[in-house]
């Protein structure tokens, strides 16, 4: 295998694991064979997304209106893009410390996943390095 | 089968009734939780159970004790400004 392809092949890979990262929480682990990382970060992420649907209903992922939490809440799974349209779709209002602590949570999770992904790439990245 | 599904769908449709009140600052409880667990699993190269539980609640204990540090301070000098 010539350095060119052994570089695309790595960057392929990169993206595979930062994409099913962002897809599945804690998946870029597993590509990386960290099955106990992958595990506590998926249960823990989605948990704590569920909680905050569960408090303030789905009507908090807004994308017409709440833009910059829902930036942070799409970085927990593209399933959130779903949700959010559902949403748009029905009537599910929301105020007060509901939603507050609502946006809260699921933004946080959002941005919890972005560091997970981050270091997942990274970890990815490191393994090449270390290889060669 | 669908009543199941109804009632789940129902939970995450209705919002749960929140007081503003002091106790409601108890939910940062469970979110600090999360944030301790998953900051420590991403910088834990293996996982083990006894040092990964001891990390994450010095973790958690450490937010905790910085966020009631800070509020206790911004309720000092709310005081003290108001009186």
């Amino acid at each position: 295998m010539t350095s060119r392809q052994s570089k695309e092949k790595h960057t392929l890979f990169l993206l595979t694991v930062g994409l099913s990262a962002w897809l599945i929480p804690g998946a870029g682990y597993l590509l990386l064979k960290k099955k106990k990382h992958a595990l506590i970060i998926f249960v823990t992420i989605t948990l704590t997304f569920c909680i905050g649907l569960y408090v303030s209903s789905i009507g908090v992922i807004n994308f017409k209106q709440a833009k910059p939490w829902y930036v942070a809440q799409m970085m927990n799974s593209p399933i959130v893009a779903a949700v959010g349209h559902l949403a748009a779709e029905g009537d599910y209002p929301v105020y007060g410390r509901p939603n507050e602590i609502g946006q809260i949570y699921t933004s946080i999770t959002g941005l919890l996943n972005l560091l997970c992904i981050v270091n997942a790439v990274y970890l990815a990245h490191l393994r090449k390095t270390e290889t060669a | 089968m669908s009543i199941i599904n109804a009632l789940v769908t129902a939970t995450f449709n209705t919002p749960e009734k929140i007081a503003t009140n002091p106790q409601s600052i108890l939910w940062l409880l469970p979110l600090v939780a999360a944030i301790a667990i998953v900051y420590k699993t991403t910088k834990l190269p293996e996982i083990k159970v006894a040092s990964f539980l001891k990390e994450t609640v010095v973790l958690f204990g450490s937010i905790v004790i910085f966020m009631f540090v800070t509020a206790f301070t911004l309720c000092v000098l709310a005081w003290l400004i108001t009186e």
